[in-house]
Order: structure tokens, then C-alpha cells, then sequence
């Protein structure tokens, strides 16, 4: 048996409304790669932020080569041979590669920065671990693959033996993961212990000698790989049961189509294609869940079936009528409308009162403007006094800006003001995110409740469970590309995990 | 040409170096990540307590130390509130601004009797200003450029997050060089006093936001900002020769007039360090 490395006993994280880290056990050992399997939020980045000194835990105990330790700050884990390459670069993209990797152990040469002894130092660690790189490059002038490998010398320079490395592949191309693989066989075979963070179960079979499986924040066991098959991963990753909170009660459908999608392919920030080719309807009185782990495309999507995000080609339908392209307004008029995925940044302006957030984006129209006038006083408050009623918003009053209302009742606002336009089609994109059960529960019934007046939802989750409890069929999207659309009676928890995490399944 | 004489260039240096020691202190402190537009009002409070020392004590070496030591108490008080409080930069530098305005017509009301000046006092000889600043000017770009420190303090500015994870106490670099610049300002402005010989309330004239004009034309390092100073300075002097020539209402814009036109082409190109006017909050929940 190898030396042990880490060990963590009852980890305990709590974050307001989240319980990030239920009482986790995790250990690692000297010459192992261990990969941290788990979908987005189930406490994988908590644990090692722990480790690596960002968090404080609530409870529970870490020892490091056997020695119980308090790791306060990220220099305390450096000191104790820790390093982590997060998923945004700590680096200075002006500077170059040499001056990322001294600063804070710089070595000297007098009262200067010894440039030649610290070129030296690279140019050893480089030649150890087979990591090219140019000292003298800007960061700025280098490929993301290229910056990851300075992070990892980074690390390694600063004394790490134990290298946290968080979802390090989510950026990288083929070629570089290929690349990054064989770095860290490389730091495995010098006993270097390795954490590989990820959501992709191939890149665990291929590279961990252990899995641990995280789930809600709390831990499904650790398997070594040589017992691991992709399916046993999958289905300890998204469970097998399925909890039903609510119940969609059964419908009269018409089979009018009221959004169609053909060949959408939209790119990101970064002018990559994030969503490729999807096609697929929306009919009446149905909810389409599309699932995914978050980064596959599910973002882009929205943004551009909502009118925020221009697509480059394809075209997008709603109720008939051709709607590529269009503005959001343009989209509301034409029955579509959109609960974001995050209501403080675009859901609501916080510092605005409830009754303003309530007629944001229809302060024009009829009953809410006069000529060039905004109507507060009179209709708007009143309606917005309203809302509160229907929606069971909890407020002191209709004029306290939302930033003072709880997740739940912000979220109600939100759903008060989309609802409330009396929409055909509605895209809900992680509607309960970050909510208390009951403001879920709340959020369900709502969607059910215009499932049943016959709208068409398409609703866009992280979480499997809730959409199997909601939707009428199931969408995976992986890479950009929707891999299957299973009605819900045939969705198979187990084969719908496996397609989101890219396995293999039968597409139909 | 009588206007192009040894004369007008002497009078250029000593008109830039005020600029050239606010340029230099904002470079500190900007490059740590804090905008301090209050070095007007620094300068000015380092001429007011030089003055005021020099005129009670009779020793110019003691009103230097005393004006130096006022530069780092604003440099302290916009630390506290910039760096600490976490309030807007902008407005924490212009309330210091506000308040040495004031606080210099009260004091020389209250001492002298008169309104905003002083009278005169014993001074130093100002050239000694001049050479000292171009000695400070690159021991600065060797600091900033060739040690460990530099090192540190260009990645607080730029990446505080990465600065801190390799062990570096953020805020604590912050609040050094952002009293470092007051120190600076609180020079520049007994420079000022020593120059004239007396103190009168408009004496930095707009001189401390030349210097942040100086400091962003030399795209914030220290030789290429005191090449800009001695180019303001230059044109300074040379709107008081023109002054024989044309109205002195209209040669008097110029300095004002030539800082917005250049700031205008260099600003969109200046590498603006990331963090510039951001607190920085620790990571941990």
C-alpha cells in the first residue's frame, strides 16, 4: 500500500440555503491519480477549495502524510506541498511565463529578481516532467493548453506533491487533453498524488486509478477503476430512484406545434459552435425537459431561442410564424417569453422596487404607459399589488426594491412578470435554481399549472430528477448536440445519465 | 529666437517635477490596483504644511519631513477608505480634495489672517527637488521592473486573486503604496512652496491631475511618465513666454488644453492595470 497523502474525515460545508458538503470521507495516496466524479453542485470544487485552504469547513478533520492539519489559506496548503490548478488561471496575462511562476518565491540575487536562476529552476522542472514551455513567452501570447501547463509547473515549482486539478480538460482540445494525460501519468510515475476533478466519465476510465463519486454533496463510495465500468459510474452518479414532489396531471393534447427549431447552431463567446444542429418541437400542453451537465450547450440555447444571442444558422418557430433572430420584445409579442437562468444578473434590476421589476420589458404597453409616461402610481401599483396576491409574493410592500425580497420570492417576481403576459411558450432555464423546497415546490406547480392551460415549456435543468418528475419528454444535450429525445414513460434514469455524460446510447 | 534660451528649459524642469512626483506616486499606487485623484489635494496640503512649518520653525528641512508626513496621513485616510472601507476611489479623492481646499483657506485665516496664502518663509533650495526626483524617477523603474517587490506589486494590480494565493497580503501592498503616493504628493508640494517662497491657495493649479495625465501618457512606468512631465513642464513655461505675445487668458489653456488632446491619444492604448479600483474581497464564504 502506498503512503498516504491526504486524508479527509466528515467534511461538513454549509452554504446559505445548501448543504455543499454532507460529512464527506476522501483519502488519496502518494503515486495515485484520483478522480472526483460528480454532476455540477455535487460538492466536488467545495471539497478540494477546503483542501486547498479557500473554504473553511464546518466540521470535520484533514490530515496530510498523517498529521492532522488546519489549512486556513491557500499559503498554508502551498507550505504543506499542496497546489491547485483551478478552472480560471491565476495568472497575469501581461507578464510573462517566468514572472507568473516567481511571484511570491522569488529567488534573489541581492536586491533583484535573479531572472537566470529562476530560468534555470524552469528549464529543470521542464526537463523532469516533459512540460515545454518558454520562460520568456507573455501569457497572453499562449494557447489555453499552453497556460494550463504553467499552472501545473506553477504548482510543481512552489514544492506541490499534491496536485488538485479542477475539471482541467473543460477547456482544453483533444489534442491537449492528450497532451495533459500524459503529464499527469508522468507526475503519477515521479509519486506525485493527483486529484482529477470532472463530470466526463470516459476521462475517469481513462485516467484515474480511483473514483470517488460524489451526490448531492454527499459521497457514494470509491471504486477503483479496474471494478468501474461506465455504467456503475453513471448510475452512482444520478442515482436510481426518482423523488416525485409533485405530479403533472394527465392532459388533452392538440398537437399544434407552437415552437419549432431546425438545424440551430449557435457559437459562444469565443466564436467556437456551442450548439450544433439541434432541431426539435414544442407542443401544447407539454413540458420538453432538456437535460444536460452544465457547459453542453444549454446556455447558448437559450439565449438564443429567447433573442439574446443572434444564432448562425438555422431557424427557430414559434406558433407558425418564423422568429429567427428576433429581439426579445419582438418574441414576447409573439407569445414566447423567459425565466433566466439567473434572476439577480437578468431576471431582475435588484435596486428596483417589486412594482417596477413586476412591468419591466412592458412598461409600454396599454394600462402601464400614457403617451411617453410611466403609470406608478396608479395602475402599476395596483397591479403589481395584485401580482403579490396571485403569486404569493411575501413583501412589505409593492415599493421596496427586490434585493431586499428572499431567492424564492425574487424568483416569484420573475415568474409573476413572464406569466403575467399570458405567454403560448415559455423557456424556463433552471428555474429553481438555488431555491428552498418550498419556493420549488412553488416554481412546479406553476410550470404544471401552464402545462395545463396548454402552453408549451420547455424547461432546461441541471437537475435530472426534476425534470423526470416534470417533463412529458426528455432531451439530453451533450457537446452542443441533442444526443436523444426519450418520451418520459420509456426515459430511463440510468440510460438518460449515461447519455449526458457522453456514453454510448441508441438514438432514437 | 529670445522665447528657445537655456532659461525657458531651466524653468521647464522646475515646473515639471511637481508633476513628476505625483506621476511617479500614482504609478505606485495605480499599478497596486488604487486610483487616487485626491494628489491634488495632497500637493496642495504638502505646500500648506511646509509653509506653515517653515514659517514657525524657520528650518525648510523640518517642513520637508512635516509635509512628507501629511502627504502619508491622506495617503493613510484614502487607504482606509479606498482599500478597507471599500468605498469608490473616485469619490474617497475627491473628498481629500475638497478637504484640503477648505482646510487651507481656514488655516491661513486662522494664522495669517488672509485669505488662502501665507507669507513668505524660510525655503530650500528648490534644484535640490529637481535632481531628486530624477534620482527617485530610476530607483523606481529598477524597483518596479528588476526586484521581487516590483514583481508583487505589478500582480496585486493585475490579478489580486492569483497575488493572493501565492501568499501575498493584497491589502496590505495596497495600503504601502498608496501612502508611498501621498508621500510623493506631499513633495510635490513642498517643491511647490519652496519654489515660490510662499504659499498661495491655486499654487498646484491642476498640476496633481497633470501628473495622473503624465502618469498615463508614460503608460505607467516611471522614465517614460517623467519624459511626459518634462514635456508638460516644457509647455508650460512656454505659455508664460507667449504671455509677451498673445492674451495671457488664451496661453494660459494651453498646458490644460494639450493634457486633453494627448490623454486623448494615449488613453484607449495605456495598459490600464486589470484591477484598477476594485477592492478585493477574499474568496472564502
Amino acid at each position: 500500500m502506498p503512503a498516504e497523502a491526504v486524508r479527509m474525515e466528515g467534511i461538513v460545508k454549509r452554504f446559505p440555503g445548501v448543504v455543499a458538503n454532507a460529512g464527506i470521507d476522501f483519502s488519496l495516496s502518494f503515486g495515485e491519480v484520483h478522480g472526483l466524479l460528480g454532476e455540477n453542485g455535487a460538492g466536488k470544487t467545495v471539497l478540494m477549495s477546503i483542501l486547498y485552504g479557500l473554504y473553511q469547513p464546518d466540521s470535520g478533520q484533514t490530515y496530510v502524510r498523517g498529521e492532522p492539519v488546519r489549512i486556513r489559506s491557500p499559503s498554508v496548503a502551498i507550505r504543506l506541498g499542496i497546489g491547485m490548478v483551478h478552472q480560471h488561471f491565476m495568472l497575469v496575462p501581461r507578464l510573462t511565463v517566468l514572472e507568473n511562476m516567481a511571484v511570491g518565491w522569488e529567488p534573489r540575487r541581492g536586491p533583484f529578481l535573479d531572472r537566470e536562476g529562476m530560468r534555470k529552476r524552469i528549464e529543470a522542472l521542464v526537463e523532469e516532467y516533459g512540460l515545454s514551455v518558454d520562460p520568456e513567452a507573455r501569457v497572453e501570447e499562449l494557447s489555453v493548453g499552453e497556460q494550463q501547463r504553467v499552472e501545473i509547473l506553477k504548482a510543481l515549482y512552489r514544492g506541490a506533491e499534491i496536485l488538485i486539478l479542477d475539471e482541467p480538460t473543460a477547456v482544453l482540445t483533444e489534442q491537449e487533453v492528450e497532451a495533459l494525460f500524459k503529464t499527469i501519468r508522468a507526475l503519477r510515475d515521479q509519486g506525485k498524488a493527483v486529484v482529477f476533478i470532472t463530470h466526463k466519465l470516459h476521462e475517469a476510465m481513462t485516467i484515474c486509478d480511483r473514483v470517488t463519486v460524489l451526490r448531492k454533496g454527499k459521497k457514494v463510495g470509491t471504486v477503483p477503476i479496474s471494478e468501474a465500468t461506465p455504467e456503475k459510474l453513471a448510475e452512482m452518479m444520478v442515482g436510481r430512484e426518482v423523488v416525485f414532489r409533485v405530479q403533472p396531471k394527465p392532459v388533452q393534447k392538440e398537437g399544434k406545434e407552437l415552437l419549432r427549431v431546425e438545424g440551430l447552431t449557435v457559437h459562444d463567446e469565443r466564436g467556437l459552435p456551442a450548439v450544433r444542429n439541434v432541431s426539435f418541437s414544442l407542443f401544447d400542453h407539454e413540458i420538453l425537459g432538456i437535460a444536460g451537465v452544465e457547459g453542453n450547450g444549454q446556455k447558448e440555447l437559450v439565449e438564443a431561442l429567447t433573442g439574446l444571442r443572434p444564432p448562425k444558422a438555422g431557424k427557430v418557430y414559434v406558433g407558425g410564424k418564423e422568429a429567427t433572430g428576433l429581439s426579445a420584445r419582438e418574441l414576447a409579442q409573439l407569445g414566447l417569453v423567459h425565466i433566466p437562468e439567473d434572476r439577480q444578473a437578468t431576471g431582475l434590476i435588484l435596486p428596483f422596487s417589486l412594482a417596477e421589476n413586476v412591468v419591466l420589458g412592458r412598461h409600454r404597453e396599454d394600462g402601464f404607459a400614457l403617451g411617453p409616461w410611466v403609470q406608478l402610481r396608479r395602475r402599476i401599483f395596483r397591479y403589481a399589488e395584485e401580482a403579490v396576491r396571485t403569486f404569493s409574493i411575501v413583501a412589505p410592500s409593492v415599493r421596496v426594491p427586490v434585493q431586499n425580497l428572499s431567492g424564492g420570492n425574487q424568483q416569484r417576481v420573475v415568474l409573476a412578470r413572464e406569466l403575467g403576459r399570458k405567454p403560448k411558450v415559455v423557456v424556463a432555464h433552471q428555474p429553481t435554481r438555488g431555491l428552498d423546497v418550498a419556493g420549488m415546490e412553488f416554481v412546479w406547480e406553476k410550470l404544471l399549472e401552464l402545462r395545463e392551460k396548454g402552453c408549451g415549456v420547455l424547461l432546461v435543468s441541471m437537475d435530472l430528477d426534476e425534470i423526470l418528475m416534470l417533463a412529458d419528454r426528455v432531451a439530453v444535450m451533450y457537446r452542443g448536440e441533442i444526443v436523444g429525445i426519450w418520451p418520459r414513460e420509456e426515459a430511463d434514469k440510468h440510460e438518460l445519465g449515461l447519455a449526458m455524460l457522453g456514453g454510448k446510447v441508441a438514438a432514437r | 529666437m529670445s522665447i528657445l534660451s537655456l532659461d525657458l528649459f531651466l524653468s521647464a524642469l522646475r515646473l515639471a517635477t511637481p508633476i513628476a512626483f505625483v506621476a511617479l506616486g500614482e504609478t505606485f499606487s495605480e499599478l497596486s490596483g488604487v486610483i487616487n485623484v485626491g494628489v491634488e489635494g495632497t500637493a496642495l496640503a504638502g505646500a500648506l504644511v511646509t509653509a506653515i512649518v517653515a514659517y514657525f520653525t524657520g528650518s525648510p528641512t523640518l517642513a520637508l519631513l512635516s509635509a512628507l508626513a501629511a502627504g502619508a496621513f491622506l495617503g493613510l485616510l484614502h487607504a482606509a477608505w479606498a482599500v478597507y472601507l471599500r468605498a469608490d476611489h473616485v469619490v474617497s479623492g475627491v473628498a481629500i480634495n475638497l478637504l484640503v481646499t477648505g482646510g487651507a483657506l481656514f488655516s491661513t485665516r486662522i494664522l495669517w489672517g488672509w485669505r488662502g496664502t501665507s507669507p513668505s518663509a524660510a525655503t530650500m533650495n528648490p534644484w535640490i527637488f529637481v535632481g531628486l526626483c530624477v534620482l527617485l524617477v530610476g530607483l523606481a523603474q529598477i524597483y518596479i521592473f528588476r526586484t521581487p517587490w516590483g514583481l508583487r506589486l505589478r500582480v496585486v494590480g493585475e490579478h489580486p486573486h492569483a497575488a493572493d494565493t501565492a501568499g501575498i497580503n493584497v491589502n496590505r501592498i495596497r495600503l504601502l503604496y498608496t501612502v508611498l503616493n501621498g508621500v510623493l504628493c506631499g513633495l510635490a508640494g513642498s517643491f511647490l512652496f519652496n519654489n515660490l517662497g510662499r504659499f498661495t491657495d491655486g499654487m498646484v493649479g491642476g498640476r496633481g491631475f497633470i501628473g495622473i495625465a503624465a502618469m498615463v501618457v508614460g503608460n505607467y512606468r516611471p522614465l517614460p511618465s517623467l519624459a511626459a512631465a518634462y514635456f508638460f513642464g516644457l509647455v508650460d513655461a512656454l505659455q508664460m513666454r507667449l504671455q509677451a505675445y498673445i492674451p495671457s487668458q488664451f496661453s494660459i489653456i494651453l498646458p490644460y488644453l494639450l493634457t486633453v488632446v494627448v490623454l486623448a491619444g494615449f488613453l484607449g492604448r495605456a495598459n490600464v492595470p486589470k484591477a484598477l479600483g476594485k477592492p478585493y474581497l477574499k474568496e472564502g464564504r
